[in-house]
């Protein structure tokens, strides 16, 4: 009974130790299990590792998370130890990335300021552009500012010359109404030819009298700008319808002379004011001769004359 | 004879009983803090500090103080081993920290100055759209 008993108690030791190595070689067939979140931790490196843009980035970061991974990868039968060790690796991989980033982050910048600094000489060289084709338009500017000015000296030269020129002709004007013989009045020239240039009673113009006329013509064709206003006058002999017409006849035959000199019909009015304006007494055979007479009046200039 | 020897067996195990427990107290009183480990935690979260981790990267700035604390606590509790696994999460948390936080300022750089470019290729339209 007692090796009965005995061989029980091997028998007994026997699947024990069966059992045990069963379960040994279960927990060797399990060994290949990597603790919880490793292979997480694996393949967030292995993302990182095959970025074209960071894996070859912070490569001591990269040595550290690898390191790290690898040690959470080994099986560990205490899972506070193995969750500490993932926890680890997942902090370094993290790190590595943050510092693959930074670095490249440093790199674009190098590009970035490279653009800037174009972009900058871009906008220095359109500037300089800009305030050359200023300076040009200011020269051009300049330039026309001289000429502008030069006109100005010419325009006020010839302002000086006409000045000259006017004063000249004034003086010219001056002569020639004193060779006319007229007066100057509000009306303007007043020319008075005398009865000397008509037979008494007619009103054609008296042969080789015009020399006086031919003054007043040649005053008319230096001033063109002036009309003339021709005026007869009679004295009181006579009736005075019959004073009128003959003035009116006489004053006709003068602006007749006039235009056949070649004075503008349209520059000529003539008209009859018998014995209206008496410039003398009509008691005195001198004083009648001084009424009957045609006054020729050239207007002033339309713009009055200096 | 027999209860002799059964009481003698039991002092035995008493015996033995206690010399094991002064020794389990005795290893664990050998141990001493992780003092490296909190140390190089301690210098890693000053060194986020000091690069405004605090503002580029919160979490794991708070994230490691929070481990260091622990594992203080856990030195305090002669848990040595928590704590130093404690203190090299807090550092681990803390290198992170500083890492974001370079990372993010690179970024923000960058992003600047491409503002700034387009700004000024911006401008430069306008101003050569103003004078073709």
């Amino acid at each position: 009974m007692n090796t009965v008993n005995y061989s029980g108690v091997n028998l007994r030791r026997t699947l024990i130790a069966t059992t045990v190595a069963s379960v040994l070689l279960a927990a060797c067939a399990a060994a290949p299990l990597k603790p919880d979140g490793a292979a997480e931790v694996r393949s967030k490196l292995t993302q990182l590792q095959s970025d074209p843009n960071l894996g070859s980035r912070a490569p001591l970061a990269i040595k550290e998370a690898d390191a790290a991974v690898r040690t959470a990868e080994q099986p560990q039968a205490d899972t506070e130890l193995a969750a500490h060790r993932v926890y680890l690796a997942d902090r370094k991989v993290e790190t590595a990335r943050a510092q693959a980033e930074t670095s490249l982050a440093e790199d674009q910048r190098a590009a970035l300021s490279a653009q800037r600094e174009g972009a900058r000489l871009d906008a220095r060289t359109r500037e300089a552009d800009t305030a050359r084709s200023q300076v040009a338009t200011a020269r051009a500017e300049g330039a026309e500012q001289k000429l502008a000015a030069d006109q100005a000296r010419s325009e006020s030269d010839a302002a000086r010359v006409a000045a000259a020129n006017s004063e000249q002709q004034t003086t010219e004007l001056q002569r020639q109404i004193e060779e006319l013989q007229a007066r100057v009045t509000d009306r303007g020239l007043v020319l008075t030819l005398g009865d000397v240039l008509f037979e008494s009673g007619r009103a054609d113009l008296k042969t080789g009298t015009a020399g006086n006329l031919n003054k007043l013509v040649f005053f008319l064709n230096k001033h063109p700008d002036r009309s003339v206003a021709i005026e007869g006058y009679t004295d009181s002999v006579g009736s005075e319808d019959y004073n009128q017409a003959l003035s009116q006849r006489r004053a006709d035959s003068v602006r007749s002379y006039l235009v056949r000199q070649g004075i503008g019909s349209g520059r000529l009015t003539a008209s009859g004011m018998g014995m209206s304006d008496p410039v003398a007494g009509n008691d005195s055979a001198a004083g009648r001769q001084q009424n009957r007479r045609v006054e020729v009046i050239v207007s002033n200039p339309p713009a009055a004359s200096r | 004879m027999n209860a002799i020897s059964q009481a003698h067996r039991g002092s035995r195990v008493r015996i033995a009983v206690g010399v094991t427990g002064v020794l389990m107290l005795a290893a664990c009183a050998s141990t001493p803090p992780p003092t490296a480990s909190l140390q190089a935690a301690q210098l890693a979260i000053s060194n986020a500090e000091r690069t405004d981790a605090s503002r580029y990267a919160p979490g794991e700035l708070g994230e490691a103080r929070t481990k260091l604390a622990s594992a203080d606590t856990a030195v305090k509790e002669q848990r040595m081993i928590m704590a130093e696994r404690f203190a090299e999460e807090s550092r681990a948390e803390a290198e992170l920290a500083s890492a974001k936080t370079a990372d993010v300022k690179a970024k923000a750089v960058n992003h600047e100055m491409t503002r700034s470019t387009d700004t000024l290729v911006e401008e430069m339209q306008r101003s050569s759209g103003d004078k073709p």
